[in-house]
C-alpha cells in the first residue's frame, strides 16, 4: 500500500539536526543554511546600494529600490507618517527580505540530496531557516519584543500601560483589569502564532514535496511541479504576511490616542488586523 | 474492529481542509465583489485581501503538520 504511505521514511524530521557538535552544543542544518542566507542577502543588498544610482542603469539595482520603496510605501500607509515609516524600515525590510530568500532557499533543487554525517546519523546538509520551529520563534520573540521597545520609547510606561488596562471608561473600572490581563496575553499568543504559521506553512511545504514525489513514483517530477509553483506563491505571501502583521503591530502599539502631533501631515488609522 | 491509522490521517486532512476552503473562498469572493465596486481601491483591497488568506491558510498548515509528523 504504498499509495497510502504518508509520511515517507526519508522524509523531513520535525527537529533540525546537528551537523557539528560544538562543545555539546549542536550547530544545526538550519543554523548553517540561515547563515549562508543572511550572507546572501547582505551581498545582494550591499551590491545593489553601491550600483544604486539617480539615474538608474543596473536592473538589479533598481529592482531592490522598487522592493525598498514598496516596503515605504506600505509603512506610509500603515504608520501614517513618511518619518515614521523610514524609522521602522531597516526591520521590517530585513524581515521580508530574509524570510522570503529562506522559504525559497528550501526550493532549489539539490538542496536537501547533500548529505553529511555526525556521530553515525546521516543528515541533510542544508534545510530551511523556516523550517526549524526554534528559528521562526527566535524571529517572533525578537519581532514583539522590538514591538514593546518602541511602545515604551515613545509612550512612556504609563501610556503604553494604558493601551492595555484602560479600554473600558473610566479608568477605575474594575472589568479593565480582566480585559488588560487578556490583553496582556494577547502578546504573547501573537508571539506563538507569528512562528507557528510561518513554521507551519514553510514545513508543511516542505513535506508535502516529499509526500507527492513519493506518490508520483517515476512521474515525481511532474508531479511535484503544481506543489512547486504553490510553495513560491506560499513563500512570498507568507514573508510578505510576516512583515505586514509586525508593520500593524508597530503601528498599533506605538499610536498614541491624544490627537496633538497632526503636524506630519495627513494622518490614518492604522489598518486593524488581529491574529 | 481495527482502523487504520491512514485513514485516520486522511480524514484528518479532509476535514481540516474543509474550513480554510470555505474561508479561503469567501475572502477571495468579498476582494472581487469590493474590487468591483471600488476599482481605485484594488491595491489596498488585494493586499488586505492577502493577508487575510495567509492568516487562514495557516490553519490547513497546522492540519498538515500534525498529519505528517505523527506516526
Amino acid at each position: 500500500m504504498r499509495l497510502f504511505n504518508f509520511a515517507a521514511e526519508g522524509g523531513v524530521p520535525l527537529a533540525a539536526e546537528p551537523i557539528i557538535n560544538l562543545g555539546g552544543f549542536g550547530f544545526t542544518n538550519a543554523m548553517f543554511y540561515g547563515l549562508i542566507m543572511a550572507a546572501v542577502v547582505l551581498t545582494l543588498f550591499t551590491f545593489a546600494a553601491r550600483r544604486s544610482t539617480v539615474k538608474p542603469h543596473n536592473k538589479l539595482a533598481f529592482a531592490i529600490e522598487s522592493l525598498v520603496e514598496m516596503v515605504i510605501q506600505l509603512g506610509e500607509d500603515n504608520f501614517g507618517s513618511r518619518k515614521k515609516a523610514l524609522k521602522h524600515l531597516p526591520l521590517l525590510l530585513t524581515l521580508f527580505t530574509f524570510i522570503l530568500f529562506s522559504n525559497l532557499s528550501g526550493l532549489i533543487p539539490g538542496v536537501g540530496s547533500i548529505s553529511i554525517t555526525n556521530d553515525g546519523h546521516v543528515s541533510p546538509l542544508l534545510r530551511p531557516f523556516t523550517t526549524d520551529l526554534n528559528a521562526t520563534l527566535g524571529m517572533a520573540i525578537l519581532t514583539i519584543g522590538t514591538v514593546q521597545f518602541w511602545a515604551l520609547r515613545e509612550l512612556g510606561l504609563r501610556r503604553h500601560l494604558k493601551h492595555y488596562f484602560s479600554v473600558v471608561e473610566p479608568w477605575w473600572n474594575p472589568m479593565n483589569a480582566f480585559i488588560g490581563l487578556i490583553e496582556v496575553m494577547g502578546e504573547f499568543i501573537r508571539i506563538i502564532t507569528l512562528s507557528m504559521r510561518l513554521f507551519g506553512v514553510i514545513y508543511a511545504g516542505e513535506v508535502l514535496l516529499h509526500v507527492i514525489a513519493d506518490l508520483g513514483g517515476n512521474f515525481g517530477p511532474i508531479a511535484t511541479f503544481p506543489v512547486y509553483l504553490m510553495e513560491i506563491f506560499f513563500s512570498g505571501i507568507q514573508a510578505y504576511l510576516f512583515m505586514m502583521l509586525t508593520m500593524v503591530y508597530m503601528a498599533n502599539a506605538t499610536h498614541s490616542d491624544d490627537h496633538d502631533e497632526h503636524d506630519e501631515g495627513v494622518t490614518t488609522d492604522p489598518v486593524k488586523v488581529t491574529g | 474492529m481495527e482502523i487504520d491509522a491512514n485513514l485516520i490521517k486522511g480524514l484528518t486532512i479532509a476535514f481540516g481542509a474543509i474550513g480554510p476552503a470555505i474561508g479561503v473562498g469567501l475572502i477571495g469572493a468579498s476582494a472581487v465583489r469590493s474590487v468591483g465596486r471600488n476599482p481605485e481601491a484594488q491595491g489596498k483591497v488585494l493586499s488586505t485581501a492577502f493577508i487575510m488568506a495567509g492568516l487562514v491558510d495557516a490553519v490547513l498548515a497546522f492540519v498538515l503538520v500534525i498529519v505528517f509528523t505523527t506516526s
